[in-house]
């Protein structure tokens, strides 16, 4: 069993998996179903939280495991499960016709992940050859790319649930790039994070919930009354 | 001790209020718990003044000068606004409102006051958290705890509107916190390889500015980008103002003013804080003209939006396609209120961006003066809006003075004031940043900065001016409740006042404030 403690492997594992996390990402962005779009976001977060054990392991860090578990409760389980309950109780089971198509969507997924690599780049210090440097840069290209993807999904769709999940994975991204960066933030500012995830995707809940009561649709582009 | 206080205070008011239930009750605690805010807030400023900063929690909070003078100016703002929320929904309950947000889904009456009630302790004890917190991730999570606790004032009332401009105010304030959020992880990385801790320490504000030159640069520097943007979309300037209209004309009247002269500070804050990193980091160049950008935009963005029915005049001969969207600009005095607020934070930004010590200064004296005068302004236009059941000017006919006087005059009057018209405070501030762009070079920026305060202080006083003066409509006399009456009589006061005479130790908590975003310590 050497090769578990070879930081090689560790960091070939968690470059696979972000690959991972990175196709899921691009395949929400042309998945029209709703339930399907928390699902792969449900996987994208247990995929992170498992990036995050395997930093944990191999750096011997014991704060990233909090984390890697706090994720894996929280954005695995918890929040899919609640966003697929609003989901049955709201009944709106499709996206519709987004701005750009599905094609389209994912070409421009595509460009942007090219940004991600470049941004990436820039921050890469090639003095530095310790496991940290060379485990930081793929995995910092793929959470700037998250990054920008789910700002992209953000305008890019029309119901306010697909919004939420974009700005999920937005956040997705981040913690990603906290973890490849610095191995996650101080543990008192992660599980202030966590918090406020939290709190935030119930109230948009409630409000995604009073939107559709009001105006019979989840489609943020009737929410055009207030125009100057 | 006095930081812990500072916190529980507000704190243990929203579960309070929560439970008690009556009216009378869930009043008198948000009244009492704001007045010992505003007490201790006090007494902090004090304390530093004589000894310096103080920490609590081997260094998790933290004040200095700074932060005390935003607690100050948040505490001053609770409480105003908590004086004017009485009269404002025992209002709002008489006159039926509540009922037509029950039939549109929204709660019984006393829930409604309910929320508000729990929910604002909840909200200030954000803003103050924001300024104690030395470690710049909380002071993320805080400035993002403003934002939930505040969602549901935004939809208080239930309305359709209410709901878009929540949702707007929801989903760009998410958006702009996590390129915040960003900005925070790059500087900790960009701290990291220079400090080298994985401990809780690394992102303490104390201990990052004493090492600030040794940071990554490249990454310091998209850091500051990122949070100049997230921080600045929480600060409303342009071109990440577009909540700002919606949601200040949606939320209740006390709730929009907690909004424009408390969270403002808050945001500008964060701001600062990186300010003073980044300086030290890259030299002030870079954050400097970034800042008088952003600065100078949204003076820009606000004027045409203000100054609408005379541009109309010359763009209606142009184009009617180009006059349309001033035309329905200007027929709303909430939301010309928030214009004015995305004018002002880019006053300060902009202030911040000259820089200097006399820029510097400008800033933090315009924080103090217009934290002050803004609610005052927010009273008017919710007297007049529940007086006259609208807040569009085609459909008030003008001479308010006539069955409204005292809102009628302090209106006109905070208009002035808030324009910056001598002999009001924020003349002053606006006075001495114009020299800071001066001394510091800025020439045409400078005429720039007023051309536009005075294209924004024509329009704006042209509008009020129509809908306070001019012949008697015969409307009703108003004015009856004591606790409107009190909190606009008693903040007008204190702003005439404060245009001739601040008092010397909170002259001296600026000065120190300033001194800590010039010289860092």
């Amino acid at each position: 069993m050497t090769f578990l403690q070879d930081p090689e492997f560790g960091d070939r594992i968690i470059t696979l998996m972000a690959a991972l996390v990175l196709v899921l990402q691009i395949a929400a962005v042309g998945q029209r179903w709703l339930v399907s779009s928390i699902r792969i976001f449900a996987v994208q977060s247990f995929l992170l939280a498992a990036i995050a054990g395997i930093i944990a392991y191999f750096n011997h860090a014991s704060h990233i495991y909090v984390a890697a578990l706090l994720t894996l409760i929280l954005k695995a389980a918890l929040l899919p499960w609640v966003l697929e309950r609003l989901v049955r109780r709201i009944e709106i089971r499709r996206e519709i016709e987004p701005l750009i198509n599905a094609p389209l969507s994912i070409l421009i997924s595509g460009c942007l992940t090219l940004v991600g690599y470049v941004v990436a780049q820039s921050f890469y210090h090639p003095e530095e050859t310790s496991v940290r440097a060379a485990l930081g840069h793929n995995t910092l290209a793929v959470a700037i790319a998250l990054f920008l993807i789910g700002f992209f999904t953000m305008l890019n769709r029309r119901k306010a649930l697909t919004q939420v999940l974009g700005l999920l994975s937005l956040e997705n991204g981040l913690f990603l790039a906290a973890i490849s960066l610095t191995y996650g933030m101080p543990l008192v500012v992660e599980l202030g994070i966590f918090f406020d995830v939290l709190v935030a995707v119930m109230i948009l809940g409630i409000l995604v919930f009073r939107i559709r009561e009001a105006f019979d649709s989840m489609d943020v582009s009737k929410l055009r009354k207030l125009r100057e | 001790m006095i930081l812990l206080w500072l916190l529980i205070v507000p704190l243990a008011a929203s579960p309070l209020a929560f439970f008690l239930r009556r009216r009378h009750l869930m009043e008198a605690v948000n009244l009492a718990a704001f007045a010992v805010l505003l007490c201790l807030a006090a007494a902090l400023g004090v304390r530093l003044l004589r000894s310096g900063p103080v920490s609590v929690w081997d260094g998790f909070f933290y004040a200095d000068a700074l932060s005390a003078l935003v607690v100050l100016l948040s505490a001053f703002v609770a409480l105003v606004c908590s004086i004017y929320a009485v009269g404002y929904f025992r209002h709002d309950e008489s006159s039926g409102v509540f009922k037509e947000g029950e039939e549109l889904g929204g709660g019984r009456a006393i829930n409604k006051l309910r929320e508000y009630y729990a929910l604002t302790p909840l909200f200030v004890f954000s803003m103050i958290l924001v300024a104690l917190a030395n470690n710049l991730g909380i002071l993320w999570v805080a400035i993002e705890g403003t934002t939930l606790a505040s969602v549901f004032l935004v939809m208080f009332y239930g309305r359709e509107t209410s709901l878009e401009a929540a949702w707007k105010y929801a989903i760009i304030g998410g958006v702009g916190l996590s390129m915040a959020l960003f900005g925070t992880i790059l500087t900790y990385y960009s701290a990291h390889q220079a400090l080298g801790t994985d401990t809780l320490a690394g992102l303490n504000w104390s201990v990052l500015v004493g090492n600030a030159s040794q940071f990554d640069k490249p990454t310091m520097r998209l850091a500051f980008i990122l949070i100049l943007l997230g921080y600045g979309t929480k600060a409303g300037i342009a071109p990440m103002h577009t909540w700002k209209p919606d949601a200040y004309s949606e939320a209740p009247v006390p709730g929009a003013a907690m909004l424009a002269a408390g969270v403002l500070n808050c945001a500008l804050y964060g701001l600062v804080r990186f300010y003073i990193l980044s300086s030290k980091c890259l030299g002030q160049e870079f954050a400097s003209h970034l800042l008088i950008l952003f600065g100078l935009l949204s003076m820009g963005v606000a004027v045409p939006f203000i100054f609408a029915s005379h541009l109309l005049i010359l763009f209606g001969l142009l184009s009617m396609g180009v006059a349309v969207p001033f035309i329905l600009v200007q027929k709303n005095f909430r939301r010309m209120l928030a214009y004015s607020s995305i004018d002002h934070s880019g006053i300060m930004v902009l202030a911040l961006g000259f820089g200097g010590p006399l820029g510097v200064l400008g800033m933090l004296l315009h924080m103090t003066f217009h934290s002050i005068t803004k609610p005052l302004l927010f009273f008017c236009a919710g007297n007049v809006q529940q007086q006259l059941k609208t807040d569009l000017f085609r459909e008030a006919k003008g001479g308010l003075i006539h069955s409204m006087p005292l809102t009628g005059a302090a209106f006109l009057m905070v208009t002035l004031a808030v324009t910056g018209a001598p002999p009001f405070s924020l003349f002053l501030s606006e006075f001495t940043i114009l020299r800071a762009g001066f001394s510091r070079g800025y020439l045409v920026l400078t005429i720039l900065f007023i051309t536009f305060l005075v294209a924004i202080f024509s329009g704006f006083l042209i509008h009020i001016a129509n809908l306070v003066l001019g012949p008697d409509p015969g409307l009703p006399s108003a004015e009856t409740c004591r606790w409107k009456k009190s909190s606009v009589v008693g903040l007008a006061l204190v702003i005439i006042v404060m245009g001739f005479w601040i008092p010397a130790p909170l002259f001296r908590l600026i000065q120190h404030a300033a001194d800590i975003v010039t010289s860092g310590r």
